[in-house]
């Protein structure tokens, strides 16, 4: 990141509270600093009730701070008169597929967002087009949104928020609702996206997730336990162990590995990764012939 | 396996298809053959589609056979005379997300809706209740809290528990774990097996997630549109290479990096399902 | 062997149903439809006489095969709806007796009196029921949930100018259209865990009081999975700068053709007709034709 380049995202000192003033306030968010650069891959990950949700909402102005502050671009998120352009430049995707879906057809679900923007009635197929290839849902452009498999509805979601010609893309364990297959294609859809400059903050609890982004930030009680490279993150197992989370399961068997094997890799972060490094320390024994 | 290995559930050449004769008729299951003996652990691994829910939805009476048999414990469920209310005690079925189903605004009432269905006078309903609580490990005064204030694991729990105080010999779970962070299901996992561990039961999982069936299974099924392509013991059944490509399927990572090593040549199982059973098949190429 | 278990409910009912098959009637733009279907009720309520709503009812089952509905299936829909209209139809012979000039008391029973009037206003009734099902299950079957809502708002849209909420009414709309086969799903879901734990929801036993606390392990959660979904809808709806109806532009226009004003003139003829015909007294004209022969 250029050192004079504004993040995209800056938050300084945020606190939030829950039930402010009621007998049970709830303290979700206790200090936290963070700064987001423009095309970064971050991944925020923590047990339940860490503050993930909590945080994430406060990227687009959908919560706003008790104390301290959050920057979007140049507005402040308290600016309630610039909610529209927050929100058109962080895009949210929501964790259950259905609940997020208005309207009965593919593309227009895809318009919603640019509708609600004002864009001119010509400019509105062309965002529609365009944000359905990137999901790779052309095809099912005239659907109805109800007959679309849970992985199908998240990428709609994704389409749907990417029509606002966001700068940045904000998700809330996203893939918690699917099957193997419906996560592949979000993650690869996310992968695609990273690569031509989005900005991604993905809150997960699967930690393979967490280890294909750029950074990590680890949130534990509402504060910031950990941060760094997935490779440094996932470092530091005892740690992570402390906070219920874990190392992700490729990871745990470098380690193991690692135990009777000297100078094996321990930072592998996916199967593949494993595989190299085997086949770069051990070649293929030769075929015996009887 | 248990000394006792009573046939609880058998199904044979089942066959489902919703809506028959109206314009949305669809077929889901196939001619479909499983058992349950006490004591197992049976899973049933197949993606998003296959017809897993219909399945499971079969072994407690909800669907009744169309084609093809269903016995629970000898009664046949294609029987119109057949006490179902009997099979629906006898057979547990915990569905996807049983948080959903919780209503009463006292955690211990909810418990007590399964045993108090049954009949049971209010002193065997206190028991039961207490019994389930302990079996899932939720602490006995939660049962005078309210509900909405329970953690979503907790109140995972808390379903699980009204499904155990019918007491039945064979639980069917339809994706224990989805949605749970990595401490929930650990903590769901754990009660499971600990329940299984008496005798004379036995557990149906059902699951796309295969880590979840590779811990608690002893024997699997794999269900593809409809029909059981495979079946066997895990280690067996997941070391089949057809399973590697299927994204329908998520393949443990130690299984998955065996297979890849496999294919590539190396002399390894991939019949492994632990990080410890894998990392041994890798140290062993080191030490060749 | 029980070929149905006790709980797809789902599959039978016709009104709601869509079902596209590409006919020239699926093709008109909605917002004519929502008129011809207008003025299908108009005629229907306005027409007292046989003749008229046997016009009708044969102007609907045109309308079924132009739309390449199986008349099987769209019939079939009406069973569902045949007790109760049993009922009423009863009702209407019965207890309203129609006196006044020149009705003859056909059958006598201590109080119950049938005369030719309330015999003819049974058969009216069923008729316009069996015609409004018809025309309302076409309706669905030739536009998709979506088209209706749009045919609504585009219809009101001149009205926003004056501050009519069309935007927002057309969104409740859609937005109960397209979570209504998620709840029913959720219902059947539920229904299916709560009988898993041996619920049994009021099969008639019991008083009011008891029948209705059997539904609470159905209706609580219902109840508390819509409050959510409803919470969950809005944040996503915010998080895509939903303002309200105001300054919103749209994807989907509607533009007139030749043959949505054909299907118009069309049902404006048949409504005059029938109407015509009603007030006519046609069926008068009938029964004097069928004496006298």
């Amino acid at each position: 990141m250029n050192a004079n380049e504004e993040p995209l995202i800056r938050i300084a000192g945020l606190h939030y509270v829950y039930q402010a003033g009621t007998r049970e306030p709830v303290a979700a968010l206790r200090g936290i600093d963070l700064a987001i650069a423009a095309g970064e891959y971050v991944a925020v990950v923590g047990a339940n009730g860490s503050g993930k949700s909590t945080l994430l909402r406060h990227c687009n102005a959908l919560l706003r701070p008790t104390r301290g502050d959050v920057w979007v671009a140049d507005w402040n998120t308290r600016d309630l008169q610039r909610v529209r352009e927050i929100r058109s430049t962080v895009g949210m995707v929501f964790q259950v597929p259905d609940s997020q879906i208005v309207a009965t057809i593919v593309e227009e679900d895809v318009a919603f967002g640019p509708e609600n923007l004002g864009v001119p009635e010509d400019e509105l197929p062309q965002r529609v087009d365009w944000a359905l290839a990137t999901v790779g849902l052309s095809k099912l452009r005239y659907r109805a949104s109800h007959l679309l498999s849970t992985g199908q509805k998240q990428r709609l979601a994704i389409a749907s928020a990417l029509a606002m010609r966001p700068r940045c893309l904000v998700l809330d364990e996203a893939t918690a609702m699917l099957d193997p297959l419906g996560r592949a294609q979000v993650l690869d859809t996310l992968r695609r996206l990273h690569a031509e400059g989005m900005t991604l903050v993905h809150a997960t609890h699967h930690m393979s997730e967490a280890a294909q982004a750029q950074r990590v930030v680890v949130l534990a009680g509402g504060q910031i336990a950990l941060q760094g490279s997935p490779r440094q993150v996932f470092a530091q197992e005892e740690a992570l162990r402390a906070l219920a989370l874990d190392v992700p399961v490729p990871t745990q068997l470098a380690r193991q590995v690692a135990l009777h094997v000297p100078a094996f890799p321990t930072d592998v972060l996916s199967v593949d990764e494993l595989v190299q490094a085997v086949s770069a320390r051990v070649s293929v024994p030769a075929q015996v012939t009887p | 396996m248990s000394a006792s290995t009573d046939l609880l559930i058998e199904v044979r050449g089942l066959q489902h298809t919703y809506l028959p004769r109206t314009p949305l008729e669809t077929q889901s299951l196939f001619g479909v053959d499983l058992r349950v003996h006490a004591g197992e652990s049976v899973g049933i691994i197949g993606p998003t589609g296959s017809g897993k829910s219909t399945l499971l939805q079969h072994l407690n009476g909800l669907l009744r056979p169309q084609q093809g048999g269903v016995w629970v414990e000898g009664v046949s469920l294609a029987d119109p005379q057949a006490d179902v209310r009997s099979v629906r005690q006898k057979v547990g079925l915990v569905f996807q997300n049983p948080e959903d189903q919780l209503f009463e605004r006292y955690a211990g009432d909810d418990v007590a809706f399964g045993p108090r269905n049954l009949g049971l006078p209010p002193a065997q309903v206190r028991e039961r209740v207490r019994q389930a609580m302990q079996a899932v490990g939720l602490p006995l005064d939660f049962k005078d809290r309210l509900t909405l204030e329970l953690s979503q694991g907790q109140r995972r729990r808390l379903a699980l528990a009204g499904v155990l105080a019918l007491a039945p010999r064979v639980l069917v779970l339809d994706e224990p774990t989805a949605g749970l962070d990595p401490q929930g299901r650990q903590e769901l996992l754990h009660a499971l097996c600990a329940w299984r561990s008496h005798d004379g039961r036995a557990i149906v999982l059902a699951s796309h997630n295969m880590e979840d069936v590779a811990e608690l299974a002893d024997r699997v099924y794999v269900l593809v549109a409809g029909r059981i392509v495979l079946s066997g013991p895990p280690r067996q059944v997941f070391a089949q290479p057809e399973l590697l490509g299927s994204d329908g399927l998520g393949l443990p990572a130690p299984t998955q990096a065996l297979q890849e090593l496999r294919r590539l040549g190396y002399p390894v199982s991939a019949e492994v399902l632990t990080v410890q059973e894998a990392a041994a098949q890798i140290e062993a190429l080191f030490h060749a | 062997m029980p070929e149905r278990s006790e709980f797809e409910l789902l599959g039978r009912m016709t009104i709601g149903q869509y079902l596209p098959t590409g006919s020239w009637l699926h093709r008109l733009d909605p917002r004519f439809k929502l008129l011809m279907g207008l003025l299908l009720i108009i005629a229907v309520v306005a027409t007292a006489d046989l003749c008229g709503l046997a016009l009708l009812f044969l102007a609907v089952l045109v309308g079924l095969v132009v739309a390449r509905i199986s008349l099987r299936f769209a019939l079939a829909g009406l069973y569902p709806m045949l007790p109760f209209l049993a009922l009423l139809a009863l009702l209407q012979v019965f207890a309203i007796p129609q006196y006044g000039a020149g009705a003859t008391v056909l059958w006598r029973w201590t109080i119950l009196r049938v005369t030719d009037r309330s015999l003819l206003a049974g058969a009216l009734l069923l008729a316009r029921f069996a015609i409004m099902v018809l025309g309302l299950s076409l309706f669905s079957f030739s536009t998709s949930t979506t088209e209706l809502a749009h045919g609504i708002e585009h219809l009101l849209l001149p009205l926003q100018g004056v501050g009519f909420p069309a935007h927002e009414l057309s969104l409740v709309l859609t937005i109960a259209l397209r979570f209504l086969p998620i709840l029913a799903e959720e219902t059947e879901r539920l229904m299916k865990a709560q009988a898993s734990r041996g619920a049994d929801f009021g099969r008639g036993r019991g008083g009011l009081i008891q029948r209705t606390r059997r539904l609470l392990p159905l209706l609580v959660p219902l109840f508390l999975a819509s409050l959510r979904r409803a919470d969950e809808l809005v944040e996503a709806m915010e998080a895509r700068c939903y303002l309200g109806g105001k300054g919103r532009t749209h994807l989907l226009r509607f533009r007139a053709h030749p043959s949505d004003y054909l299907g118009l003139v069309v049902s404006l003829a048949l409504a005059v007709l029938a109407i015509g015909l009603s007030m006519a007294r046609a069926q008068a004209w009938l029964w004097h034709w069928v004496g006298a022969h």
